[in-house]
Parts: C-alpha cells; sequence; structure tokens
C-alpha cells in the first residue's frame, strides 16, 4: 500500500459517493434503506481493510437482502439495488488512491441507474450536486504540492460545471439519436400497479391511492365535458368467476370498422411510463396514434412495453357505430359465463329480460336499481364465491370493480355481450399549463355492452350510484390517512404550479427522442435531418461549445491593472505594427522622443504624454481621474491614428 | 506518494523516443512550454471514466432515457473540458534556468531549475520529472519558483540532464498532460574519490620550511563574521565580549606546495589514478597548502582556495576516458 489515501480526504471521497446514491437509494424499500445505510456508516468508520472473508460474507449478506426484497425475482430494481449494495460495501475497501477513484468512477454510474426507474426533476436535481461532490473529489485527489482548501475546490467545480453546460446541452441536443432501441429495458421485479390485465372485484387495488400523475392531456380545439373523458385502457373479456381477464386471441383481431357519428376530438397525451405496451386513449379512439396499432377491441398497443414518457396525438369521438356485426367467437366470449356460478343473479337477469327485452331498457332498470338500493364505498365489505350475488343481494356496497364487473355478469346472464374496460376516468384541469392531469388513482372500470345496429356501448353502472350514497371515496380515505386531499383546497395554486413544472419538464427534457431530434433542423430548412447532417450539427454545435469554454477558460488572462497601463500597452502594441516597436530596454519617455523625433509636428504631444506618464507611472505623480482619462484617451487617439494609416 | 507509473505514462515514455516528439534538439534556456509541445494522454482512470461514460451512453441512447444522456453528456463535457485546462496549465509555463552544484560521482546532485510562466493564472499541480526523480511544484501568477531535484550521477564529467518532463495531473486526474524540456546545460560531475588513498604525497622542494601542515593553530588575529564561515572558526567567547560575532583567523603556516603528479602516481588504471589525485586535491585544499597539479598535456599552476580546487576537480573530471 504505497498511497494511503489521507483520512480527510477519504471523507471527501465517501462524501460524494454518498450523494451520488442518494437519488438511487431513495427508491429503494424502507428497511433495505436502513440496512445499506448502517453498512456504508460502518465502511465509512471503519480505519483499516477489514479482511477478505469477512467483506465476502458482507457482500452475499447484503445480496440476500437484496434478493429477498424484491421477491427473489431478477429485474431492472433488483439490479439497480444490486449495484446500489455493492456501492455501498464499497467504502470497506477504498484504503488508497486508486480505491478512490473506482469508488468515484462506480458512485457516477448510480444517478445513471436512478434515472432508469424516475427521470423526475427531483432525481435530477439531487443528481447534479453528486457530480459537483464527485468532480471535487476527483480533483482532491489529484497530486500536488499543495492542496487547495476545499472551498477553492468546490468553487472549481461549480465554475467546471458552468464551463460543461455549452457542451452537454450541445450533446443533449444534437448527438444523434437511435430511432428505435437496440434492446429493452429490463423490467422491474416488482411493478408499479397501473392498469392491469386484470381485475378482480373482491380485491384491493393499490392503484386507487397511487397519487402519482398517470397521464396528462392537452386537447387540441374544444374540450369534452369532464364527464365524457373516459380515458380507455385494456379490455378485459374472460371471465372465470372471480377476476376478468384480457382476451388475448381477440384483442390479436385486426380493429373493427367504425363509423363517427359525433364531431372528432383531438388532443395530445403525456403518458407516464407503465411498463406495459398499450396506450390511453380517449373513448373511443378513431385512429391509431403513430407507432401504435389499434387492436381487435380498440385499444392502442405499441410494439414494446413504455419504459419511457411517451407522447402522441389521439383522434376520438364520443360517439362511434360499428359498422360489422359481432362474429361468433367475440359474441361466445362476451356471453360466457362460469355455469354454476351466481345463481340468484342468473335468475334475476333472466326473468327481466324476460320482461324488458331491449337491452337499453334493461339497462335502464338496471341502473334505476342501483341508484335505488345501492352505496359507492371503497372499504367494501369482502364478498364470498359467488361474489356478483353476494354483492347485488346481500351487502350493496361496492366500488367500480364491483358495480362494473356485477353488471357485466347480470347482462351477460340476460343474453346480451358484455365486457369491462378499464381506464381512467375525468381528470384536473391544470389553469396554469392548460392541460388535464389524470392520477393513478382515478383508474376506472366500466361496462360495454353490445347492442345489434350500434356495436358497444359504453356503460357506466358506477356512476349511476345516488350522490347521497357515496359514502366513503378515496379522497376521504387519504384525508384519513393524513395524505390530504390537499391538491384541491388552498395549496390548489400550488400544486397547480409544481404539476406544470413538472410538465414542462417532461415536454422539454424527456419527451425529446430522435423523431423530435429529426425536426430539429427545420429552421435550417432541413425538414427531416438525415444522421449525417446531425452529425455535422452535433460537430459545429461542439466545436461552438469548445470555442466559449476556451474564450471563458482564457477569461481568467484578463488584464488587471490600472486602465491607463492597459492604454498605454495598447498604444505600444500598434505601435509596434505600425513598425515603430519598443524596444524591450526603452523607457516610456525615450520611446516617446524617438517617437517625436519622426513626427516634428506631434512632437510637443509625445513629449507631454511621455513626460506625463513617466511621471504618473514611475515617479509618484497624483493623477486625478479625469485627468488619466484625458491622458488614456489621448493615447488612444494616436494608437487609432496609427492603425488608420496603416 | 511514490510516483507509479501506469501503463499510459509509459507509453507516453517510449513515444519520447520518437524524432517527432518535440523538442526535437536540446535547447538553450530559456525554454517556453507552447501549445505545440504539449502531450495530453488519458490516465488509467480517465480510461476507465471514460469506459463507463460510453457505457451509460449506449445505455441512455437505448432507452432513449433522456435524464441519463443529459448527465452522460454533462459528464463527458467535464471531463473533455478537463482536458482542455489541463493543456492550459502546462501551456506558458518557461524554464528559466537550471543549475547545480558539481557533486562527486556516485552522490546525488540537486538540479536546481527555476521557472516562470506567463499569463495571470495561478498554476497549481505542476510535476517535475527527471529519470526517477520527481518534484512537485506550484506556480503562482506571475511568480517564479525553484524547483530542487536530486539525480543520480554514476560518472564523471559533463552530465545531460536529459529528457526532464513537466507534466500535471490537474485539474481532475482523467488525463496528464506533459511536455519535453530538453536544456542543452551541461552539469560537472566530479570523479569520485578514492577512498583508499595514501595521505598526501610530502610537499616537494627545498628542505627547511617548517611543515606544520595544520591548520594553522596560532591564532593570528580576530575579524568579523563574514557569510560563508565556518561556524567552528567563531570565537565565541571573544564574540560575545565584543557583542558581535567574531572570528578566529589563523596563520597557515606557509606549507611548501604539493605537488600533484599524475605521472608520479604508482601503477593505477586510469580512473584508478584520476580518483586519487581527486582525493587528493580535497585533501590539499583542506590542509590550507598551496598545490599544483601535472596532468597529461595540463598543467595547474599551484594555487589554493575554492576556485582553484574546482579548477582542479573539473581538469580531473574532463580528462578523457582511457583509450
Amino acid at each position: 500500500m504505497t498511497d494511503l489515501l489521507d483520512p480527510g480526504l477519504r471523507r471527501w471521497c465517501l462524501l460524494a459517493a454518498a450523494a451520488s446514491a442518494l437519488p438511487l437509494w431513495l427508491q429503494l424499500p424502507g428497511w433495505l434503506q436502513a440496512v445499506l445505510a448502517v453498512t456504508a456508516l460502518l465502511g465509512a468508520l471503519v480505519e483499516r481493510r477489514v479482511p477478505a472473508a469477512l467483506r465476502v460474507l458482507l457482500t452475499l449478506m447484503l445480496g440476500g437482502m437484496v434478493f429477498s426484497a424484491y421477491h427473489f425475482s431478477v429485474g431492472r430494481d433488483t439490479g439497480c439495488a444490486g449495484l446500489l449494495a455493492m456501492l455501498f460495501l464499497k467504502p470497506f475497501e477504498t484504503f488508497s488512491t486508486r480505491d478512490a477513484r473506482s469508488l468515484l468512477g462506480f458512485s457516477l454510474f448510480a444517478p445513471f441507474a436512478a434515472f432508469l426507474q424516475d427521470q423526475g426533476p427531483l432525481v435530477w436535481s439531487l443528481c447534479l450536486p453528486a457530480v459537483l461532490l464527485n468532480t471535487m473529489a476527483m480533483a482532491m485527489l489529484t497530486p500536488g504540492a499543495s492542496r487547495p482548501t476545499p472551498g477553492w475546490q468546490f468553487r472549481q467545480a461549480g465554475f467546471a460545471a458552468l464551463l460543461a453546460l455549452p457542451m452537454a446541452l450541445a450533446g443533449f441536443w444534437l448527438f444523434p439519436r437511435l430511432g428505435a432501441p437496440l434492446w429493452g429495458l429490463p423490467e422491474n421485479a416488482t411493478s408499479r400497479m397501473g392498469l392491469g390485465d386484470r381485475m378482480t372485484p373482491n380485491e384491493w387495488l393499490d392503484v386507487l391511492v397511487d397519487d402519482s400523475p398517470a397521464m396528462r392531456a392537452r386537447f387540441i380545439g374544444a374540450t369534452p365535458p369532464r364527464e365524457q373523458m373516459y380515458w380507455r385502457g385494456p379490455t378485459l373479456t374472460d371471465f372465470d368467476g372471480q377476476a376478468w381477464t384480457r382476451n388475448l386471441g381477440l384483442e390479436q383481431r385486426p380493429a373493427p370498422t367504425l363509423q363517427a357519428l359525433s364531431g372528432l376530438v383531438r388532443y395530445e397525451v403525456t403518458l407516464e411510463p407503465t411498463e406495459r405496451s398499450d396506450l390511453v386513449l380517449l373513448d373511443l379512439p378513431v385512429s391509431a396514434p403513430a407507432m401504435s396499432t389499434l387492436d381487435g377491441d380498440m385499444t392502442a398497443v405499441m410494439a414494446s412495453p413504455i419504459n419511457n414518457l411517451v407522447r402522441y396525438v389521439g383522434v376520438s369521438s364520443p360517439q362511434m357505430r360499428y359498422l360489422q356485426p359481432l362474429d361468433g367467437w367475440s359474441r361466445r366470449s362476451a356471453l360466457a359465463l362460469p355455469p354454476d356460478l351466481n345463481p340468484r343473479t342468473r335468475a334475476l337477469a333472466v326473468q327481466w329480460r324476460r320482461e324488458t327485452p331491449d337491452p337499453q331498457a334493461l339497462t335502464l332498470r338496471f341502473l334505476k336499481w342501483i341508484r335505488r338500493d345501492f352505496s359507492y364505498t371503497i372499504s367494501a365489505p369482502p364478498v364470498g364465491i359467488n361474489a356478483t350475488d353476494d354483492f347485488l343481494f346481500e351487502t350493496h356496497l361496492g366500488f367500480c370493480q364491483h358495480f362494473s364487473s356485477a353488471y357485466a355478469v347480470f347482462m351477460r346472464a340476460a343474453g346480451i355481450p358484455a365486457r369491462v374496460v378499464t381506464g381512467y376516468a375525468g381528470g384536473h384541469y391544470n389553469r396554469i399549463g392548460d392541460y388535464w392531469l389524470v392520477y393513478r388513482k382515478d383508474a376506472h372500470a366500466w361496462t360495454e355492452i353490445w347492442i345489434d345496429g350500434r356495436g358497444w356501448v359504453r356503460v357506466d353502472p358506477t356512476a349511476a350510484v345516488a350522490p347521497d350514497k357515496i359514502l366513503d371515496t378515496v379522497d376521504d380515505l387519504q384525508a384519513r390517512q393524513g395524505l390530504a386531499g390537499l391538491a384541491g383546497g388552498v395549496l390548489a395554486p400550488m400544486f397547480e404550479t409544481s404539476d406544470f413544472l413538472r410538465n414542462a419538464w417532461n415536454q422539454m427534457v424527456l419527451g425529446f427522442d430522435a423523431a423530435r431530434q429529426k425536426g430539429l433542423l427545420r429552421p435550417l430548412g432541413i425538414k427531416e435531418a438525415e444522421n449525417w447532417q446531425l452529425v455535422l450539427a452535433f460537430s459545429v454545435g461542439a466545436v461552438f461549445a469548445l470555442a466559449l469554454t476556451l474564450w471563458l477558460l482564457l477569461r481568467e488572462h484578463r488584464d488587471d491593472s490600472d486602465p491607463l497601463v492597459r492604454a498605454w500597452r495598447r498604444f505600444v502594441r500598434e505601435l509596434g505594427r505600425s513598425g515603430h516597436a519598443k524596444d524591450t530596454h526603452e523607457p516610456p519617455l525615450q520611446y516617446l522622443r524617438r517617437l517625436a523625433g519622426l513626427r516634428p509636428d506631434l512632437s510637443p504631444a509625445f513629449l507631454d504624454i511621455g513626460q506625463r506618464y513617466a511621471d504618473w507611472r514611475y515617479a509618484g505623480l497624483e493623477l486625478a481621474e479625469d485627468e488619466k482619462t484625458d491622458l488614456a484617451r489621448r493615447l488612444k487617439r494616436f494608437r487609432l491614428a496609427a492603425a488608420m494609416k496603416r | 506518494m511514490a510516483a507509479v507509473r501506469d501503463g499510459v505514462e509509459r507509453f507516453g515514455d517510449r513515444m519520447a523516443a520518437l524524432a517527432w516528439v518535440r523538442p526535437k534538439q536540446p535547447e538553450a534556456l530559456p525554454a517556453q512550454i507552447n501549445r505545440r509541445r504539449i502531450y495530453v494522454l488519458p490516465t488509467g482512470f480517465g480510461l476507465f471514466l471514460s469506459l463507463l461514460i460510453f457505457t451509460m451512453l449506449i445505455g441512455g441512447l437505448n432507452y432513449n432515457n433522456n435524464p441519463a444522456l443529459l448527465l452522460v453528456f454533462f459528464l463527458a463535457a467535464i471531463a473533455n473540458n478537463s482536458l482542455v485546462s489541463s493543456h492550459l496549465l502546462l501551456s506558458g509555463v518557461r524554464l528559466k534556468a537550471l543549475h547545480a552544484e558539481p557533486v562527486f560521482a556516485g552522490q546525488r546532485m540537486t538540479l536546481r531549475l527555476r521557472f516562470d510562466a506567463e499569463g495571470a493564472r495561478d498554476r497549481l499541480g505542476l510535476e517535475l520529472l527527471c529519470g526517477e526523480a520527481h518534484a512537485n511544484f506550484d506556480l503562482p501568477a506571475a511568480g517564479e519558483i525553484e524547483v530542487a531535484l536530486d539525480v543520480a550521477t554514476t560518472r564523471r564529467g559533463w552530465l545531460s540532464p536529459g529528457r526532464l518532463r513537466v507534466s500535471t495531473l490537474r485539474p481532475l486526474g482523467l488525463a496528464r498532460a506533459w511536455s519535453w524540456l530538453r536544456p542543452d546545460t551541461r552539469l560537472l560531475v566530479y570523479p569520485t574519490l578514492d577512498t583508499e588513498a595514501p595521505p598526501l604525497p610530502e610537499a616537494l622542494g627545498d628542505g627547511d620550511s617548517p611543515r606544520s601542515r595544520s591548520h594553522g593553530e596560532q591564532p593570528h588575529h580576530l575579524r568579523d563574521y563574514r557569510d560563508g564561515d565556518m561556524p567552528r572558526q567563531i570565537a565565541w567567547k571573544a564574540s560575545a565580549r565584543a557583542d558581535r560575532l567574531l572570528v578566529r583567523e589563523y596563520e597557515a603556516a606557509v606549507a611548501r606546495d604539493i605537488e600533484l603528479d599524475w605521472f608520479a602516481l604508482p601503477a593505477l588504471s586510469h580512473e584508478g589514478k584520476i580518483r586519487r589525485l581527486a582525493r587528493w586535491v580535497v585533501e590539499a585544499e583542506r590542509s590550507g597548502s598551496r598545490y599544483a597539479m601535472r596532468l597529461p598535456e595540463q598543467q595547474l599552476l599551484p594555487g589554493c582556495g575554492p576556485e582553484h580546487r574546482h579548477a582542479c576537480l573539473r581538469a580531473l573530471a574532463l580528462l578523457p576516458s582511457a583509450t
């Protein structure tokens, strides 16, 4: 061990590493956070290299914990946590300059990993000090005769960061992007709840209290009324008595042909990453957004899971007519019920159908029943194996999952094709940014029934609940939990502003991709930039950035001397260019005497200037400020005259 | 910190031998480092970090993860700017002078190099390397600094400092910027002293002068202290009485001139003779006697004092090798 790390330096390196690890650390489950923090603290306190056996043991232990935290499955999140665990173990073996450098290098990888999980501005703002501290620590590790103070190092790091900005931005905007990924992003082992492939009336969905945004939409042109905002997600057709699931076979068929009966609504959606490939569109989409296709049940799907924020323009129409009749397979699927479950529902459905054959009249009757007898609450009592029977005839309490499921089962039992659609309902208007924000907790489930001649028609039985029977909503629950529905209160403007900023970040930073990059050169008359044009633009940008950097670095050359001295120097330089160079050994007065000899007409002026300058500079003659400016001006006049003549 | 040379540094050293590496010829001082002779190569750490950045770039591009890409380009720009900074740290540095006191071969010679720089920038964290010896130094804006460097000497004669490397790892340690200096200064190395030399040859000449070879045992008189006087010459008691430093001046007894004759030496090797004479020169000087030296094709007249000693040792140092 030749170059043992100074303890003070080691502390700085560990601090930099800790700052880098912070954004990723915040994403871990709570108990793992605590374990890792304790480990890192121990590592920081250890003063000598611990035996290898102990380190291996520690590594294995932490590895096991990380795995168990992610239910022993390998995913992106497991990988990130593993990386972080390794970084947190690194202090145990950081004792030389070399170790410290590898620690700093690896720790720079941590913010990158954090971005794979969360691309929000918070992570970025945590990442910035991390980079600063890292550059600082790197600078401190370089050998030198003296060791500058941390304050000086910090200023240098800040200056370096500022200098890096132009180049970084040039790279960011102009470095050619990949149109399609080379390989997919590994999926997380534990995924965040979103619109699922599955809906079980009996199961509580965490998504219902998830306060994070799911999407933002801006309407281009007229905005539909809020009650009409049904954001359509996956359709669930298969029902096994407990859970509604997707019918992948049906979905893979081509989209049916529809005819819009009312005006079109155009809107731009920014969808937060979902790890699934379905897009969310306003009910009912007329066409699929770019890079996606409409599948058999009118859901737009992308080719790969959405790991990043996506932006797309959707076109929908609130009223559409299906032009083709329902084919056999679809009809069978939309009528299938497990044979021996929910006998009471089935009996009632058959009886009502007999009394009211028209599907729409039947629906109205059902909704009236709901309005009369049912209450909405998110703390619904559990139901048994005959879930629909229990809900319809016993509890009368439930939320969207219960209502939509029960209604769909009822209609199927009555012989009318029905299916459940998941998505989001409503939205929160942001006045500052003029867009609608949809939270994950706005997730909703509704139903579609098939009416011959019209096609699938949306029915939302949950909406039929009488307003005075809404007992307990998500917002109430959050208020009880102290999470507080603050967003609606006095703090609303603040929430709107912060979400507006978040949206701006999304639009400007996150939404930038190969397609937008291609359009970047449009002001230059290039419609679709080719890669070589981008490379060229990038080179030009990089050269500009480098020039700016050099200029800023060399600016330190700034001449801090008195303006009069500077005027004198410029005068001498200019006259030197005109062939009357001052000899190095020549004092100012003698030089001007020589010049005066060359130009007898100007001789008094030259002699006066020379005398005054020399007296001021060397003989301690006090000159008032205006006298100095005057002298400087005269020097400048001669300099310009000399330059003109040249 | 010991200078552990990494692979890139060794590569740079090997490249130095190439004909196109500047400076191509030894140069007269002052020698200014300009942009044409600054070389910048990444260190091992720099390569490691660029690999890391490259990996992150590929990852960021693949996932079109914009914050990650922003981070990547930010880091890349910082790294790139650090190369420019390193370059600017060296550009404008000037080696004004190089000198060293002669030493006997085998001893370490202290090179003294005087640097200054143009421009109003502080240049912190410069490193000077000569062979295995290295020194760190800072060059303040508009300042001068003398850097001392101990180098090994092996042979008598002229020592050429060879290639000196001024380099820096600042600001971030990602790259080493360096420039070679090849001052044409020659530094004198005296011959090694013979360790088994017999006592000085008896002074030659005509008989009856006293041969007190002592450093003068009879105090002659006291005089004021002058720079360069040896501490043991100071008459402390007298100084205390007089309240100023007084130095005892001795009567150097007039000794007969010592004749150091190359041709009178017993059968020794060529270098052996040189070593012995060198030893005798040192001893003769110490004895305070006057001494003369006869060498092949050279004759040094009797004399004493540092200059004479230097002249004799220089003559010995520069004797041609035995053919």
